[in-house]
This record gives C-alpha cells, structure tokens and sequence, in this order.
C-alpha cells in the first residue's frame, strides 16, 4: 500500500547499500519493504495508550506551581494553607530537593524547583500531590509566593548589552561560534545582502507531557514517561534524586510526537519527588495551556547575511551572524548554535567564509531542540539570499543554487570533506522537472484557493509562485559527542516458532523506530515474527531519538546484535552440519546454503535454548571545531534534500494557498519506505507552518497564545499533496547505507514556501512566518 | 476552578428563577466556551443552570418566511437546515466558517450569540483587561493587538478603567445582525424581545458588559425575518479552517436593473460587537452596482476607523473583502437566485 492518493510513492534509483547474500530474502517485512506499524492501526482508532494514558489505582495526582514572572526574586513561600487543603498529601519545594538542584542537556544550570529567583514564565516553583487534579490545582493556587520582580531582558538583541540585566553569572552569552575559512579581505563584483528574522515556533506535539512515578521497595523509583532520551533523562534525575542509576528507572510511555520538545526534562523529577515523599504512584499530565512552559521551543533568530560573488554567479564569499535567542535556561542551546554556525550557509561551495553565531540568555522562554534545530532558521536566510543572487546575476533560482551546489568531494565551510553522496544539483533538478499542479480554473474548489472555505476569493486577486530550496543537515550528534546505541537481541523457539526479541531504549516517538528495528531483524536473521521489548533502562543507552540518528544509530546497534546472534547459530549449524559458516545463511526460520537450499530447521539448531547477544554501535567519531576559526570535522553525516513550492497568493487579502509543495531527498537507503515518504509530508508541513502561521508570541517575556485556538498549526485544509521523489545513495560508512530522514524536509520546505510566496507578491517577506500584511505591504 | 453548583430545572421560567437568585451564576448552553473560560479561573460562576435541554431546538417557520430559530438549536443543525441554507446562505456560510465540526455540534444558537472575546489578556488571569476585571487597565492597547478591533473602541490609555480594544468572536452573530434577527428572551420580568443591533454593545465606559441582557434572561430563541435578496458570508483568517476571523463579512443586495435597491453590510472581526456598517448601506441604497460605487460605500463606513500599532491591515483588508462580496454579489441575478 505504498501508494496514496495524491502521493507518489518512493522511486528508488540506485541501491549501493546491498547486502552481499548474508541476509534473508525470503522472509516478509524485511528491509526495503514497508510492513504495517504495529502502533498504527491502534493510533488511528484510538485505542493506543499515551502516557497520559496512564494509570495506577492507588495513584495521586501531582501539579506544579510555576512563575508568573519572566524575571523575579523570591522573598519567600509560605506552604502552610496549601497542606490545609483536604486530599493533599504533598506539598514540595526547593528545600525538598534531595539531590542536587539542577538538570540541563548540555550544562546544569536548570533549579528543578526555583531558588531565590525564577528567570521564565512558566518556571517551577512548588510542587503539589493530592488525591485529585484539581484538588492539586486549587492547593498548588493557595500556595504564598512573595515575588520581588526584577527588570527582565526580553529583547535578544540587546541581551549583551553592557547595561542588561545579567540572567546568569557571569553573562548573558550561552555560545559564540565563530568561523573563519578562506581571505577574509576578499571582495567580489556581485554583493547581495540581507537581515532575515524568524519567530518561536513550537513542536506543538499533540500528546502533552505527561508520566507516572511508582515508588519502589528498594527506595528507588520507576518513572514511566513520554521522552526522548531514556538515558540522560536517567542520569539528570540521578544527580536531582541523589540515587545511583539502579534505583532509577525509565520506561518509555506512549510518546504523542516529540521533535526535540522532550529532550529536556518536564515531569521526571517532579513526578518521582512527589512519589517519594508520598509512597504513592504519582501521575502529572500537564494541560495544553501547561505545555507550552512545559518544553523549551525552537529558538527565534535574527540574521544578517552578505554574499560575494563572481557576474556568473559563482560565490566568492559568504558572511553571516546569527543571533539566537535561547531564553533562560542554557538546554541546547549552545549546540544549536554550532548547527546555525558550521552549517549555516547551507549545502554551497563557498572559498571564503566569516561566521559569527550567538546563543544568548534572556528571560524570554527557554528555547532548545526542535527538529532542524538550527538549520532551519539558517535556510531561510541563505536560500532568500540565493534567491537575491538569482536576481543580481540574471539567473533561475535553480541553476544559481546548481551552479553553487555542493558535490561529493568537497569541502564545507568548516574544512570537513564531504565522503559520500551530495546530490545538491541533481535533487533540485528532480523538482524542478517534476509536473507543475495544473493552472487553477474558473470553477476551482473553494478549498484549492486561498482563504479556503472562508469563501474570500473566487479567483480575483490571485496571482501563482513558484519557490526553491536545498539544504543539508548533519546526522547525528555533533562536535566530538560520544554517539552510540545499544541493542539486545534473543532468538528462541516459542510454540514451535522462531521469535526474534528486540530489546534497545530507543525512543519510538512515532517515528517507525520499532517497525525499523524489527524490519532489521527480519533481515539479519530470517524470522518474521520480532517482539520489541519494551523500551526502558535495562538495557544500554539507545541515545536520543533526535538529529535523525535512530535508523542510524539503534539501527547500526540492533544490526551489530543480530550479526553476532546469528554467528553462534551458524557456528552451530555449521559444526552440526559440518559445513563452513560462510556458506550457510538464515531465512524463513531455516538453515540454508549458498543458493538458498534448505539444510536444517532454525528448531532444530536452537533447541530449548535462546541465542542472545548485546552490542553498542557507533558511528565514525567527530570533532571539535577549532575555536578560533571553527574548521574542523564537526558531523559525521549530511543529508540533502530540495523542496519545489508552488502557492496562490491573494496578493489584495494577503492569503496563500500552498498548492504542491513537492520535495526530492536522498535517503541512503529506504529501510521502511512508507515511514520515509511520512517523515517527509510531516516534515514539509512543519516547515510549511513556520513559513506561513507558527509562532509562539512572547512580550515582555511573557507568552500571548499558549493554545491550538491561537497558536495555528497547519491544517489539513492548509496541506497540498505532496510528489515525493527519493534518492537512495548509499553512505558506505552508515549501516545498510542509511542517511537520516526526518529533518531534512523540515529545512527546505520553509524556505521553498516563502520564495513562492515573494514571487507571487513581489515583495521581500523577510520575516517568518508570513503574515496576510506583510503580503499586502499594509 | 471554582468550585460551583450545578443545577437543572424544570422549565425556561424555573431555571430564569434560579439564576435570577444566584447573582454570580450563569447559565450553561454548549458550555464550548463558558467551561473553557471557567478552567482559565476567567469566568468564575458559583451556580451553573443547564439550559440545554430547556430551551428549542426547533426551528420553525414565521408567516412572513422567516425563521424562528430555537435557542437550543446547535449550530451544525442550523447550517444544515435546508430552509437556512435556501433561504438565509449567508447564515449557513457563517455558521460553517466558525469552529470546528465536533464545537458546532455541541455549541447552542444562543450561546454562539454570548461567546466571549477572544483576547489574550482577557483569557490570561495574571494580565490586566477591563472586561475580565473591571479597572485593571487593557493590556490589549499597547500589547499584542493584531487581532483586535478598527471600530467603536473605548481608547483612553492603558491605565483607564473604560479602555477596550477587542472583538466579538462570533461568525453568526455578523450573519444574525445584517439579517435584521430579533432576540427573544425570557428574564424575571417576563419575555422581551431585542433587535440584535441592540443586544451586542461597544465597551463605551464599561467594558465588562458584551450585551445589553440583564442578569437572569435567557435567550429562548432567535427570529430571522425574511429576506428577499441572495446573501453571503466571506471570512478571512491565518490557516484555513479552525480560526477565528481577521475580518469577514455578511452581505445581502438586491440589485434590480443595475442599481442597488436594498443592501445589508455587517462586519466581524473588527469591533466589540458585530459592526452593522449602516453608513456603507445608506451611501449604497440607489446607486449603481459597481466596484466603484461599492468601494466608496465601504470607504464611507471605514472613515471612523481608528486602527491600532498593529492592526491597520484591517482596514484595507475589510474594504477589500466588502467589495468582492459585493461584487460577487452584484454578479448574480436575484430574481433567479430566490426563484
């Protein structure tokens, strides 16, 4: 069912990544196929247990206290009326923080619950357990805060002012990055420039945060949480509980979307505190309004970039600054920066080079991952800017990308020589062939024009544009990261069946992980049917379910294990047999040789007893980048992909109807390839969304929309069918020739989307997302 | 949340007693709104009186051919009715350009009449907003204002107790009002009837007040008087569906050999109360059908407007949308279009 209407289905055009004939071909749902998810069909009929779905019968409910203050001192918390409250059975504050106060990402610099001073809105203060939710609610409300409010520094680009009111010690700068390649004096006969600004936008997953803390005999706690990371949310919940790993927990909750808004903790030590002071099951599940303080957003940004170039074109030079603005607390912040940084003038040949790249604190929301994460604000100013070059020069928005495009065998603007597949030119020549949507007609659909079915035009005032843009993206975890995963496999014999066990703490967070890993044990050791344990901290750390590393990474760990499970049954086999291991392969739950000839049942090998076998995988290590000039081999992978928009815009109401928004991306290899082509519709429509509606306002450090009512995802209404086109060149240094998938889209959709748009309207749009006055100049 | 009283009653007459002795109660209809506000702690009644069941959910014909509309009607029901969608497009077109289809199967005729602004200070318990608490200032004025009101605000600084820059939220009521609907409620005093150019209000001095209902009358129904020329409704917003208008417009003309003889102008999204642009519809009556008449029409009314920092778009954006209603209008035959 690879098909769907209005979709293309994947075309695959090269397949380096092969197996020699090690591996099953027979067995159904392996590699390369696209077998059913086994959370789907739940999903669609709502039968899928989310994490706030979760329950205990003895359980109470725990509530947080959070600032209504960007910036404030606290003088003091009188708790007493809120124990008054009848049902409640706990009510905590800093001082009941055994461990250390602070959690972070990449630096602890986060109170778990605030001391002296609260730097966001939205920033815990106390926590409250009652035996109801809105019991909690109302406790947590008589709980007594004595605020002193501070000035706060709301505006990033004056947060290193000398005069700024300082968020932390010792300054307001989380990251500079700066960058220098090449002569630094060069000039060229081309100069464009321009200042680019892009809002918050938020993950706005649709399952808000939520977990359940079990207190356990040994004094521990079992945490069971929607989340990203098992393991670093372990060890920052080690340091804040004052507990060793063993007595700390993690299993995987149903997890309702995440891109990067649950790599931070929410509930976690919350939940488990509550549980501990109460020897209760406690459950938090915050509300939509609580979710928006609940996880840090994508940083907004402002950039200024220049490029040089030669009359043809060619690009001469590239300078860029970059300012972020990461809110409170550092979370991610500093390697977003070096994302925004070293790949910030995306997938272009360019000699010369000077980037400067800030993260900066302010008192505004904590910002941090969220898919893309940093290049995404980067795109829209290096693909305007092409666009500019286009126009400067008296080239097509392609061939200018084209002539510029990066090729294998190159090197980027941070010296790291670019060793596998580059397709920058080919991907945008894939669009820029593929069909254009049919001219709109008289009798058009309401619902194919802008403003839909608010019936604001039929026709009048509209006017069509076509849009462009490539991007690149690493893969993986960046900058000299120890990045690995580990997985745990087990064969057995189970009534008479084969059954592969799968057991990593990668998170699924609707991704397809699971389906992913079981496709690859189908393929490694022919048996169809694969439980996925389910995800927890008894195995080894899967790392993040982010940078598009999962089927690379846990995939590169679930491959290693089934390798060496399937070594100790063909080394079985073999002795039994009295054949050399090499000739011989499993398929379809059998010992076969060379040609696929049957030899002996896997039963029969196997016996009683299970095979199983654990190993961690990583990939090729990296680098820091050096400080002063930021060469160095930073990433491991890069993925590319170009995006064709094609809108029409109510240039007199200032409306736009994306009608195609068609994408071509190399993917290494298709492993699931329904999953890849889903990764990219939802990830063009969440570019498609910063471009058009996203945005979380903050004033004053406070935020104005925290709800689906105002804060505007796109619809399906809002959502053009999409072609998909998918290049599958193989990495030959990633497992099965994999390349991530899942951020890419989210990169170049945008940009696409708004050159459409500046097409259509005439005018530059240097803000995202673009609102109806910025179309109609009014 | 408060903690609150949940009562039901006998008859419309019975629950009209029951509010009108609890001053600080509300009655509860779709609750699509009234319980969202009650969890942001906005709305903190101590007695909600259910009139769901209580009020019509009939809608009847009127002798003249027009409708009587039962408070208790849901929205989806009424854009679906087929005398509606006949008789009254700009009512169904309203109807379906608001919320979404599971709100409008839960939302009443009445209740859609009373929905609340949907400004972000009013629904933030911690920012000023004189709507919500009378005296506190608007955070609206110098704050995020883009979707607020062009028309008919009190704007007398942030710190009066009077200033109030936001809208009604509502489509149908910009449908009701150009179709000339009459309110009919029943309070303690007995049944009265509204014109519902009279129920909805500006802030004026009094920003808390959205309507002219005293406490403990209960909309029992909504008449719709025939009438007698095609009609449209036309919203424009930032995604498209599931958002609240920008600016839209509800629009009937009748035009008999080129000229206009009749017309009916109400704009949403722009003012405290749905606009009924009576200015554009005098200047409009007599003259010829065309976009250069229909311009200057609409430009009459827009004079008084007083955008914010932020929200002049709208202006441009409301004549613009007025116009190609109009004209599309304009464009169709009325005698074939009521044959």
């Amino acid at each position: 069912m690879r098909g769907r209407s209005g979709h293309s289905g994947p075309s695959v055009s090269t397949d380096a990544g092969t197996r020699p004939a090690t591996t099953a071909t027979t067995t159904p749902g392996r590699i390369g196929d696209s077998p059913l998810r086994p959370d789907g069909t739940l999903k669609v009929t709502g039968e899928f247990a989310y994490a706030s779905d979760l329950w205990h019968d003895d359980m109470v409910w725990g509530v947080t206290l959070r600032s209504p203050h960007p910036h404030a001192r606290i003088r003091g918390i009188d708790i007493t009326e809120a124990l008054t409250v009848p049902g409640v059975t706990a009510v905590l504050t800093a001082d009941d923080v055994p461990g250390e106060n602070a959690f972070g990402l990449e630096h602890a610099d986060q109170p778990v619950l605030a001391v002296e001073f609260v730097r966001y809105e939205g920033e815990p203060v106390a926590l409250v357990a009652a035996d109801h939710p809105e019991t909690a609610r109302r406790a947590a409300a008589r709980i007594r805060v004595e605020y002193e409010v501070l000035p706060a520094v709301t505006d990033p680009r004056h947060a290193m002012d000398d005069d700024a009111p300082a968020v932390h010690r010792p300054g307001n700068l989380v990251r500079h990055l700066q960058l220098r390649r090449g002569d630094q004096s060069v000039t060229a006969p081309v100069v464009v420039s321009l200042d680019v600004e892009v809002g918050m936008q938020d993950q706005a997953f649709l399952g808000p945060e939520s977990g359940l803390a079990v207190p356990a005999e040994d004094g521990g706690v079992d945490l069971y949480v929607a989340t990203q990371w098992l393991h670093v949310d372990q060890r920052q919940m080690c340091l804040a509980l004052g507990m060793p790993p063993e007595k700390v927990r993690l299993h995987l909750a149903g997890v309702g979307g995440a891109f990067g808004g649950r790599e931070d903790l929410s509930v976690h030590v919350h939940a488990s505190l509550l549980a501990l002071r109460t020897g209760k099951p406690v459950k938090m599940s915050y509300s939509r309004e609580e979710s928006f303080f609940g996880h840090v957003h994508r940083h907004p940004a402002w950039l200024t970039y220049e490029f040089g170039a030669e009359r043809d074109g060619t690009l001469v030079y590239a300078r860029a600054r970059v300012l972020l603005d990461g809110g409170a607390y550092a979370s991610s912040t500093a390697a977003v920066v070096g994302n925004a940084g070293t790949l910030g003038l995306g997938p272009y040949r360019i000699p010369n080079v000077a980037v400067d790249a800030y993260g900066v604190f302010t008192n505004n929301p904590p910002c941090g991952a969220m898919r893309g994460f940093g290049c995404v604000q980067a795109a829209f100013a290096h693909e305007a800017l092409m666009d500019e070059l286009a126009d400067a020069v008296g080239l097509d928005p392609v061939t200018v990308r084209q002539r510029n495009g990066m090729r294998e065998g190159d090197r980027n603007i941070t010296g790291q020589l670019i060793d596998s597949a580059a397709p920058v030119a080919e991907l945008l020549q894939i669009v820029a062939d593929l069909p254009l949507p049919p001219q709109r007609d008289a009798d058009a659909d309401l619902r194919a024009l802008p403003g839909s079915v608010g019936n604001t035009t039929h026709g009048e005032g509209v006017v069509r544009g076509v849009g462009y843009a490539v991007t690149y993206k690493n893969i993986g975890f960046s900058e000299g990261f120890d990045d690995y995963s580990t997985a745990r496999v087990r064969l057995e014999m189970t009534g008479g069946e084969a059954v592969a066990t799968v057991h990593t703490a990668a998170a699924e967070v609707g991704q397809g992980l699971i389906t992913v890993e079981q496709q690859i044990c189908r393929t490694e050791l022919g048996v169809e049917r694969v439980v996925v344990h389910p995800k927890n901290t008894a195995v080894g750390s899967g790392g993040s379910t982010s940078a598009s590393r999962q089927t690379y990474v846990t995939g590169g760990a679930v491959q290693a294990a089934c390798v060496a499970v399937r070594d100790v049954v063909l080394a079985r086999a073999a002795a039994s047999l009295g054949r050399e291991v090499s000739q011989l392969r499993l398929d379809g739950e059998k010992i076969v040789g060379a040609s696929g000839e049957v030899l002996t049942g896997l039963a029969e090998v196997l016996g009683e007893d299970a095979v199983e076998e654990t190993r961690e995988y990583r990939h090729r290590p990296t680098h820091a980048i050096d400080p002063e000039t930021g060469q160095g081999d930073a990433h491991v992978q890069f993925a590319f992909s170009a995006h064709r928009a094609v809108v029409d815009v109510d240039v007199e109401l200032g409306l736009v109807k994306v009608v195609a928004l068609d994408t071509a991306q190399d993917v290494g290899k298709a492993i699931n390839p329904d999953a890849v082509v889903g990764q990219i519709h939802g990830g063009s429509a969440q570019g498609m969304g910063l471009a058009l509606m996203e945005e979380i306002v903050v004033t004053d450090g406070h935020v104005r929309n925290p709800s689906f009512t105002d804060y505007l995802i796109p619809t399906i209404l809002d959502m053009p069918p999409m072609q998909v086109k998918v290049l599958e060149y193989a990495d030959p240094h990633a497992p099965y020739g994999v390349r991530g998938v899942g951020e890419p889209p989210t990169i170049s959709s945008g940009p696409a989307v708004a050159a459409a748009v500046r097409a259509a309207c005439g005018r530059p749009l240097r803000r995202v997302p673009i609102r109806p006055e910025h179309i109609t100049g009014t | 949340m408060r903690e609150f009283r949940y009562e039901r009653a006998a008859d419309p007459a019975a629950a009209v007693a029951l509010l009108a002795a609890a001053p600080d109660g509300a009655f509860l209809g779709g609750g699509t709104n009234l319980v969202d506000l009650m969890k942001l702690g906005v709305a903190t009644p101590d007695v909600l009186v259910d009139v769901r069941e209580l009020t019509s959910r009939e809608v009847a014909d009127l002798p003249d051919g027009g409708l009587r509309i039962g408070a208790g009607v849901p929205n989806a029901d009424l854009a679906a009715d087929r005398r509606v969608r006949e008789r009254f497009p700009v009512l169904a077109q309203a109807l379906l350009a608001g919320a979404s289809g599971q709100l409008r199967n839960r939302a009443t005729t009445g209740g859609n009449l009373l929905q609340r602004t949907r400004c972000g200070y009013f629904t933030d318990v911690t920012k000023p907003c004189n709507k919500r608490s009378p005296g506190s200032g608007c955070g609206a004025l110098e704050g995020v204002h883009r979707n607020h009101a062009i028309l008919g605000q009190t704007i007398a600084g942030s710190d009066d107790p009077a200033t109030c820059v936001t809208t009604h939220p509502s489509d149908m009521a910009v449908a009701m009002v150009a179709l000339d609907a009459v309110v009919r409620v029943l309070g303690p005093d007995g049944e009265r009837e509204i014109p519902i150019a009279e129920l909805h209000r500006l802030p004026g001095s009094d920003p808390s007040r959205d309507t002219t209902l005293r406490h403990g009358e209960l909309v029992t129904a909504i008449d719709v008087p025939a009438l007698g020329m095609p009609s449209r409704y036309r919203k424009v917003r930032d995604r498209a569906s599931f958002a609240f208008a920008l600016v839209s417009v509800a629009a009937a003309l009748d035009v008999r050999d080129g000229v206009v003889r009749d017309v009916r102008l109400a704009l949403g999204g722009v003012a405290h109360k749905p606009w009924r642009a009576s200015a554009a519809e005098y200047v409009l009556r007599g003259m010829p059908a065309t976009e250069a008449s229909f311009a200057a029409a609409v430009e009459s009314e827009l004079e008084a407007a007083t955008p914010l920092r932020d929200n002049a778009f709208k202006v441009p954006m409301a004549r613009n949308v007025v116009v190609r209603t109009l004209l599309d209008l304009a464009g169709r035959d009325t005698e074939r279009e009521l044959a």
